[in-house]
């Protein structure tokens, strides 16, 4: 494939997105067509794009020098270019379902395509430079998602979302400062691209750059404490609190930590320092903190954004273990809690659009009118919980046995938190679970009869989501093969 | 094919038969749900017996990943234990063909009783820890429903806690199966242990303290003090059938987790004489006496039965704490004995709830004029309970304070027995004051108002055959014994 493929793809939906609100669609069955169609196109591009991945860079602007937008894809970029790229399409034909009760979809669309290009040049960029432009492109196209419905509860939290992931950012920018300054060279490189003879006696600093650099672009992966934005974010239709809030941002900031951890500081330099006990023991508090907020909420979408919020932490927590092994518990919780996450989601929004309930107390019963999406919530429950034979449960294995190999004392209590964590994530799905399919003995059926399933809309991507769930539980010998091989630096 | 394959059927029947009664239509005859959840019981238990004397023992199903093969072997415990699952299993099922009656949505009950028997005969089979886990997981998301079938707002919660307490269990099992897989060969079971002694050097007290916690874990299951809160809950609200294999077979499969790991995984040298056996031991001991005595003061039957339960499972982990040979007999033939004994309590329970809706003890004087047959098996597996002979409880109770006496353990080698004695004692207070009272009322009784009440052959048979093979057992105790002192003398 050309480079210059690269740039093609992350600019289709831009073109596109900026096209919706241009064109006078007269049906809005021609606007669906064209969408899902050029989105279909462009994830079946990237595909073959990471099939034929260029070896070569492509630069798409020179600043100065050093600094340069450039484009590469490495394995990294492999799995979070993939995972976008699989799941853009479902969501978009979700969105058209669910947007029906919404105004102004146009808009919404137009944003929400957009939104597709720039999680692709997170993905694809070479180097820290370009991975913080589009960064911070990101921050700027959801706000507008977030703030799509204009009441004043979704205005607040977007202004709240604004200013966290910009401060964030903040930080994030004076680790890129101290990376370009104290590296051989800004691209992204396995093992990192540190120059010890030029950091001399500054490694403390350096450390201390590190750590602040993790929490900022840790804002948008919801480490505590800087986690509010995430469940007030969940004002947002749907669509984008389960694509947006459970995979594309978020995960662009723990991708972003990846970066910043394995590729630009480097285990080698990191490992055994304060600099990983001080993040690893945050991350650890936000597994159980997340946990034990969702089981207080009551809000549906509440409780799955606070499961997000340790959910991400389980990620990261793969990430501080500062392994090859932990690379590759990440990068599978990574995918896996995308697949699972936004299954619950988009569960949680058949049934705000079908029935407009949002709290879980109002849900007694459903679970007979809507058996097939609740027997999907079910499945992404157990999931979640890390039941044998669903994804959950390969993704914490290997971060739990990547804890075990460190031999890192506080790894060690971290597995103790995952499990913690899974006995919270037990309390809080299943019990959304047993009061819908088992409401007391006096629940009177009828004052349900006109909850229903979804159309197929809705249903085909929870069906396949589901069916990705239980494929990857029950044979994830190839996928896992292909971590491993990208954190032994092979791709 | 493979045919191996085979061992697989007496897992797949049961799940696949329960899984059409849950997702079949309501039918308006009964006789349909009957007939088909009959067939699905007979026909696993006929695969189960035929598996049983198969040359082919072990098949790996598929892998979860590259080093976690979900791996099914058929050992001597997990005969032991596949028996006793199948005849309790039967028999609770048959009791409930007429129970049910009384119920609503049959249909989901026998669903899942038979998805939960396909799920036990797996956990039976399982070769390594993995696929004893995954079961583990299963049998507590799936034999969920059989605690809050009747949907009351107590059944709910005690469902919930139930779960809770359960997933607390399986987690804290989980944590040791992570560092297990570091520090061992393979996650296959093996007598006398898989860890790797070179790679275990220097972390045996992390090591130690990882075992602790998977017995705890299992004992949760087992209902061993401090997670025992669950099963006085969660057993008495289930339906009576439920009751019954809940406490007669699904705790038990906490103790065979323990036997998994303490005898198949670290092996039992690794814990002798350690903190761990210290600790636990008295762990078990304290809930001997703790719940025989919670029985004694409890005045709801079914209440009080559970109690019992979480009393008499730990005599069974008390004789496998005594990591000995004739403590650990003991408690396999416990496990047995008390199976059948409990089960059949809890059908008595049932029946007489079925028949008069009574469920307090003080409520029963004069049963035994009603129901006469029932009464007398109720009192027949009482004086088992209690371990008077002929019976299979004291043959059971037998090997246990023998081999607690064996180890020479300084003062449990004799405490324990006279813990055991003591909470014989209370069982025989809190069982039989029903026999007593249900068959001399006393003279003040108004025996006018008295009715034959016999439940009807459908629930009688279950417990009388159940009642005969508790006798039996310690009546030939030696057929079962030889059996199992052929199986575990190489974990010695």
């Amino acid at each position: 494939m050309q480079p210059m493929m690269m740039f093609i793809v992350v600019l289709i939906p831009f073109l596109t997105g900026i096209a919706i609100p241009l064109i006078p669609f007269s049906k809005r069955g021609h606007m669906m067509a064209f969408l899902e169609g050029l989105v279909l196109l462009n994830s079946a591009l990237v595909f073959s794009l990471l099939m034929h991945r260029p070896e070569e860079s492509f630069a798409i602007v020179k600043f100065t020098g050093d600094l340069t937008l450039s484009f590469r894809i490495d394995g990294m970029s492999m799995v979070f270019g993939g995972l976008v790229a699989a799941l853009w399409p479902l969501a978009t034909l979700y969105s058209f379902e669910y947007m029906k009760h919404e105004k102004n979809e146009r808009i919404f669309f137009m944003f929400y395509t957009i939104t597709y290009g720039v999680t692709l040049g997170i993905a694809f960029a070479e180097d820290l430079v370009t991975m913080y432009f589009f960064y911070e492109l990101l921050t700027l196209v959801t706000v507008p998602l977030v703030m799509h419905t204009l009441t004043r509860e979704a205005i607040l939290a977007s202004r709240k979302y604004l200013y966290y992931s910009l401060g964030g950012a903040a930080f994030g920018f004076i680790g890129m400062i101290f990376i370009i300054v104290y590296s051989n060279s800004p691209d992204f490189v396995l093992g990192g691209s540190l120059d010890l003879t030029k950091i001399g006696w500054r490694t403390d600093i350096l450390l201390l750059v590190y750590v602040l650099a993790f929490l900022g672009f840790g804002v948008k992966a919801a480490v505590c404490p800087f986690n509010s934005w995430l469940p007030d974010a969940g004002v947002a239709p749907t669509p984008v609190t389960a694509l947006l809030h459970a995979v594309a941002v978020v995960k662009a900031g723990a991708f972003a930590i990846i970066r910043l951890t394995y590729y630009c500081f480097g285990v080698e330099f990191l490992r055994g320092t304060w600099a990983q006990t001080v993040v690893m023991a945050i991350v650890i508090f936000t597994i159980v903190y997340g946990c034990s907020r969702a089981v207080k909420e009551t809000h549906i979408k509440r409780r799955l954004a606070f499961s997000t919020i340790s959910n991400l932490s389980y990620i990261l927590f793969g990430v501080t273990i500062m392994t090859p092994l932990g690379m590759v518990g990440a990068l599978s919780h990574m995918v896996f809690h995308a697949v699972m996450k936004i299954c619950s989601f988009f569960c949680a929004g058949a049934i705000m659009y079908k029935t407009g309930r949002s709290y879980v107390h109002q849900l007694d019963g459903f679970g007979r009118r809507m058996p097939r999406v609740f027997g999907i919530f079910t499945v992404s429950a157990l999931a979640l919980m890390g039941v044998p034979g669903l994804c959950g449960f390969i993704s914490k294995w290997n971060l739990a046995a990547a804890a075990v190999a460190s031999d890192n004392p506080l790894a060690f209590a971290g597995i103790g938190a995952l499990l913690i964590s899974a006995l919270l994530t037990a309390i809080y799905m299943l019990s959304i679970v047993i009061r819908t399919f088992f409401p007391a003995k006096d629940f009177d059926y009828e004052t349900i009869a006109d909850v229903e399933d979804p159309n197929w809309y809705m249903l085909l991507p929870l069906s396949i989501f589901v069916a990705a769930i239980i494929g990857f539980g029950l044979y994830s010998a190839p996928i896992v093969e292909f971590f491993t091989k990208i954190a032994d630096g092979v791709y | 094919m493979h045919e191996s394959m085979i061992l697989m059927l007496p897992i797949l029947v049961p799940v696949m038969t329960g899984l059409l009664l849950l997702c079949m239509p309501a039918v308006k005859n009964r006789k349909v749900l009957i007939g088909i959840t009959a067939a699905g019981l007979i026909v696993t238990a006929a695969l189960v017996f035929f598996v049983l004397f198969q040359e082919a023992d072990s098949f790996t199903f598929f892998y979860l990943t590259k080093s976690l093969p979900v791996y099914f072997k058929i050992d001597g415990i997990g005969r032991i234990f596949v028996t006793v699952v199948t005849i309790v299993w039967l028999s609770g099922g048959a009791f409930a063909f007429e129970y049910m009656k009384h119920e609503t949505d049959e249909k989901r009950y026998f669903g899942f009783y038979l998805i939960v028997y396909g799920i036990l005969v797996a956990l039976d089979f399982s070769g390594n820890i993995i696929t004893f886990y995954l079961f583990y997981e299963m049998m507590t998301l799936l034999s969920m429903p059989l605690v809050l079938h009747t949907r009351s707002r107590e059944a709910v919660m005690a469902g919930l806690k139930y779960m809770l307490y359960s997933f607390c269990g399986a987690y804290m099992v989980l944590y040791g199966v992570y560092f297990l897989f570091r520090f061992s060969n393979t996650l296959t079971f093996t007598a006398g242990g898989v860890l790797n002694q070179e790679l275990i050097a220097g972390r045996e007290q992390f090591l130690l303290f990882v075992v602790f916690l998977m017995i705890l874990g299992f004992g949760v299951k087992a209902g061993m003090f401090p997670m025992h809160g669950w099963l006085p809950t969660a057993h008495p609200v289930a339906p009576a059938p439920a009751s019954a294999v809940l406490s007669g077979i699904i705790v038990k499969s906490g103790v065979l987790g323990v036997i998994r790991t303490v005898y198949y995984l670290f092996g039992a040298d690794f814990i002798r004489g350690t903190w761990v056996q210290t600790t636990w031991i008295w762990l078990t001991l304290f809930t001997v006496f703790m719940g025989s005595m919670l029985a004694y003061r409890e005045k709801l039957l079914k209440k009080r039965l559970a109690y019992s339960t979480v009393s008499q499972v730990s005599y069974i982990l008390f004789g496998l704490s005594m990591l000995d040979q004739t403590a650990m007999t003991g408690s396999l033939l416990h496990v047995i004995c008390h199976a059948f004994i409990k089960c059949t309590l809890f059908l008595c329970a049932g029946a007489i709830i079925y028949k008069t809706g009574k469920t307090r003890v003080d409520e029963l004087a004069g049963i035994g004029k009603e129901m006469p047959a029932l009464l007398w098996c109720y009192t027949i597996v009482s004086l088992a309970l209690i371990g008077i002979p002929p019976t299979g409880g004291f043959v059971s109770k037998w090997y246990l304070a023998t081999g607690a006496l064996r180890t020479k353990l300084p003062i449990v080698s004799w405490f324990g027995p006279l813990v055991l004695l003591v909470s014989a004692l209370l069982t025989a207070g809190y069982l039989l004051p029903v026999t007593i009272q249900g068959f001399f009322p006393g003279k003040a009784f108004d025996y006018t108002h008295l009715k034959k009440k016999e439940p009807n052959l459908t629930m009688l048979l279950p417990v009388i055959v159940l009642t005969v093979l508790a006798v039996l057992v310690g009546m030939f105790p030696s057929v079962v014994t030889d059996y199992i002192v052929n199986h575990i003398s190489g974990l010695f």
